[in-house]
């Protein structure tokens, strides 16, 4: 073959590629100018789809919510002129009868005439251009520029997160409870794995399972924590009140402690008397417990582990501290019933006097024998009871509020605080496993627990609730607050089978990798000069569910929530009753207006009396005699 | 005004209080102290308890007070009363999903009306464009009924949501 030959064919090819793309192109715009009607719609979709950062799906459910419209104009057409051919041909004639007037008002005619047939085709067809446009993009066969998927997606995640905002902003979009008993937790930013909807919502039942939130100070978890509590009351008190289940009692422990902790409490209250909530009660600044309602062997353990103990030489004080604390909680008389009665026992010859009725013997003689160190047991019970102060010395039990927000100083006296919720996590299980009182649907949820997590590891926790039908909920600053090591923090995240909400953390790696990886396409083009070439290659990769970066920056109030290989990424709605249930409060003036008292008209003061007409008819005048 | 509108009442100061109680508590004291009383009553007192019932009257005005009073005063810690177990409302009727929609009103009010009458008046700007364009075709209903379902749909955000939800 020639060189001339060569030529003339590579022209020809060219040329022939080029005219079997152009008359490609030309027949498609020729179809899309004359199904107009359907197009305008299809691009209006598009462009709102684009804009607002919805996915393809948004567009499909839109499609199938017109359907009714449809079958509505249907069955009219088929009532008018029966048969299904009238039906059939209706759009058609429509249509074609269009291009006799192509004026506006025509045209306005046809789109009208045509518009239940247009909307659902047009929003399908936007759904299915939409989605194309984000799969050419994400996998690198679409865009100008080789960093197209980069902004592409970047300008995607603002419009979603604006959209959301304005979601959020609508007073009825996210309540405190949806349909079906639905938790809402605020509009979705964007879905990966899970099933996308406008507000991401949970079912109740995650919430009573086991839930980890993590996330910085200031990232929004008071926001989420308290919007999850309050959901979850209301749709438990609704399923009581439909006869569904047992009465819901919610205890929070808030590990942390100081000013903000009660203005949390306050916010807290509020919104479950606003959730049908009768009685919230704030410990210890309101209501007490009583330690010592506890069942006596339980009471024994907790007294015992509320003290620190030694280890090696020091565990000989440590058996002689769990046989005295033994022998006073469990003695024939019964245990003590405050903190006074039980200092009191914590005498020798208290003791020895409860046990010796002569049936315990043994009980007697180790009555004796540790009778030497009892003084100081009860040095050390009496401060560390004193540090508690009187809020777990009672009257008071968890059945007694529908809602309790413990208060514990962690920051400010972490062994205190460790004590009391020591303290509180037992009564908690208490009331879970009472078989006296009324049984209670529960969710114990700590916040800040690492606050408090020396002595009572979030694990036990966790499993203690599991073992217990309790619902747990424990939120952290860090992942490393989540636990002593990695293997801890690893069982309390893999195990929280209601969901794992991460917020803005500084190092959220660990809790990515739970979400796990999706297969994603990677294209490589080939670059002539500056410009992509016609060859590359595509290959699959495979990149994180919950892209760990995406979470570093995150907003305020913008959380990650990754369950079953899935993560959606929410912008949590500030938790607000309704209206309707929270009263205004009263205007200022008092209801009863006070009536004036009626007063008698002041008596008028006596006259002077008539004055002398001058001094000298009192004293008398000098020329007198 | 008294700083403890509990105490101006002689009631405990908690939270959770009812309405009924409140109103005996301020009845009683009026009845006691108002200024008509042949002896003059006691006005003082009596314009304390009315501040007072003022500002307890509804559940969150009470609880908005036992806040303010828990801040710098010392807290109650007498025990709680437990929950009797009678005192829950009854189950949910079937029928109160139509019960329901006598809130509707309430809820335009405290939702974003002006949104709604907007949607409103553009839906119905609409139907009467097409039923101007295309009136009497089978298209027309099924338009107007389209805009209609369109208002329902995406106007249900813009009301307040319903009690206690």
């Amino acid at each position: 073959m020639s060189v001339w030959s060569w030529l003339k064919l590579t022209m020809f090819l060219w040329l022939l590629r080029k005219t079997v793309k152009f008359t490609g192109g030309l027949l498609l715009a020729a179809v899309l100018v004359a199904a107009w009607p359907v197009m305008l719609v299809a691009v209006i979709g598009y462009l709102a789809a684009w804009l607002r950062g919805w996915p393809p799906v948004r567009l499909y459910r839109t499609a199938a919510w017109t359907l009714p419209v449809t079958a509505g104009w249907l069955i009219i057409v088929e009532v008018r002129a029966p048969g299904w051919r009238s039906a059939a041909l209706t759009p058609g004639r429509a249509w074609a009868r269009g291009f006799d007037h192509l004026t506006a008002a025509g045209l306005a005619h046809t789109f009208a005439l045509l518009l239940p047939v247009a909307v659902p085709a047009g929003l399908a067809l936007a759904g299915l251009a939409w989605g194309w446009r984000i799969y050419a993009v994400t996998a690198g066969i679409g865009g100008w520029t080789a960093s197209a998927p980069i902004s592409f997606d970047a300008r995607q995640w603002k419009r979603q997160v604006r959209a959301a905002q304005g979601l959020n902003r609508a007073p009825g979009a996210v309540p405190l409870l949806a349909r079906g008993g639905r938790i809402p937790v605020g509009a979705t930013i964007r879905a990966i794995g899970h099933r996308w909807r406008p507000v991401f919502a949970l079912p109740a039942e995650a919430c009573a399972r086991h839930m980890v939130v993590v996330g910085a100070t200031g990232s929004g978890k008071t926001n989420l924590m308290i919007r999850l509590w309050a959901g979850w009351f209301t749709a438990a008190l609704q399923a009581a009140q439909a006869g569904r289940g047992n009465r819901p009692l919610l205890i929070v422990l808030d590990c942390k402690g100081g000013r903000d902790a009660r203005s949390k409490a306050d916010r807290t209250r509020r919104l479950l008397y606003g959730a049908g909530a009768r009685r919230v009660a704030i410990w210890p600044d309101e209501a007490r417990l009583c330690l010592w309602d506890l069942p006596a062997s339980d009471l024994a353990v907790l007294l015992y582990q509320m003290i620190d103990t030694g280890t090696g030489a020091a565990a000989y004080y440590a058996d002689i501290l769990q046989a005295v604390l033994t022998m006073a909680v469990l003695a024939p008389c019964g245990p003590p019933v405050n903190t006074a009665g039980f200092l009191d026992r914590l005498e020798a010859k208290w003791l020895q006097h409860a046990w010796s009725d002569g049936r315990h013997p043994a009980e007697l003689a180790q009555a004796r024998a540790a009778a030497r160190h009892l003084p100081d047991i009860q040095l050390r019970y009496a401060t560390l009871l004193g540090r508690l102060g009187p809020a777990l010395d009672g009257p008071g039990t968890l059945a007694e509020a529908d809602a309790w927000y413990c208060i514990l100083e962690g920051t400010r006296e972490p062994s205190v605080a460790e004590a009391q919720a020591m303290a509180l996590t037992e009564l908690a299980a208490c009331a879970a496993t009472s078989l006296d009182g009324e049984p209670r649907v529960m969710l114990l949820a700590a916040d800040d627990y690492s606050a408090v997590a020396r002595r009572v590891p979030i694990s036990n926790l966790y499993e203690r609730g599991r073992s217990l039908g309790i619902g747990v909920q424990v939120s952290a600053q860090t992942w490393q607050g989540l636990g002593r090591d990695d293997d801890e923090r690893y069982r309390i995240a893999a195990t929280a089978d209601g969901g794992v909400f991460v917020l803005q953390a500084p190092y959220p790696e660990p809790l990515t990798v739970l979400a796990g990886n999706r297969r994603v396409l990677e294209t490589a083009h080939k670059l002539v000069g500056n410009l992509w070439g016609d060859e590359g290659t595509t290959r699959i990769q495979r990149t994180s569910v919950a892209d760990p970066d995406l979470i570093r920056h995150l907003k305020v109030g913008q959380a990650c929530y990754i369950h079953r290989g899935a993560a959606t990424f929410v912008q949590v709605a500030r938790p607000k009753a309704s209206p309707l249930t929270l009263l205004p409060a009263p205007a200022a003036e008092p209801l009863v207006q006070v009536p004036k008292p009626r007063r008698e008209p002041d008596p008028a003061p006596p006259a002077w009396p008539q004055g002398p007409a001058s001094l000298d008819d009192v004293f008398g005048s000098r020329d007198e005699p | 005004m008294n700083p403890d509108p509990f105490d101006a009442l002689g009631l405990p100061a908690r939270p959770d209080l009812s309405d009924e109680q409140v109103r005996s508590a301020w009845r009683a004291i009026a009845a006691a102290t108002h200024p008509d009383r042949p002896d003059g009553g006691d006005l003082a007192r009596y314009t304390a308890a009315s501040a007072a019932y003022a500002q307890l009257r509804t559940p969150w005005a009470r609880s908005e007070a036992y806040a303010d009073l828990t801040e710098d005063g010392e807290p109650d810690t007498s025990p709680l009363l437990a929950v009797p177990a009678d005192a829950w409302p009854p189950p949910v009727p079937p029928w109160q999903p139509l019960l329901n929609l006598a809130w509707v009103p309430a809820r335009i009010r405290r939702g974003r009306p002006l949104r709604l009458l907007i949607r409103a008046t553009v839906a119905a700007a609409l139907s009467l464009v097409v039923l101007h364009l295309i009136p009497g075709t089978a298209a027309a209903p099924a338009d107007v009924g389209g805009l209609i379902w369109w208002f329902v749909l995406t106007g249900r955000k813009d009301l307040a949501p319903p009690p206690e939800r």
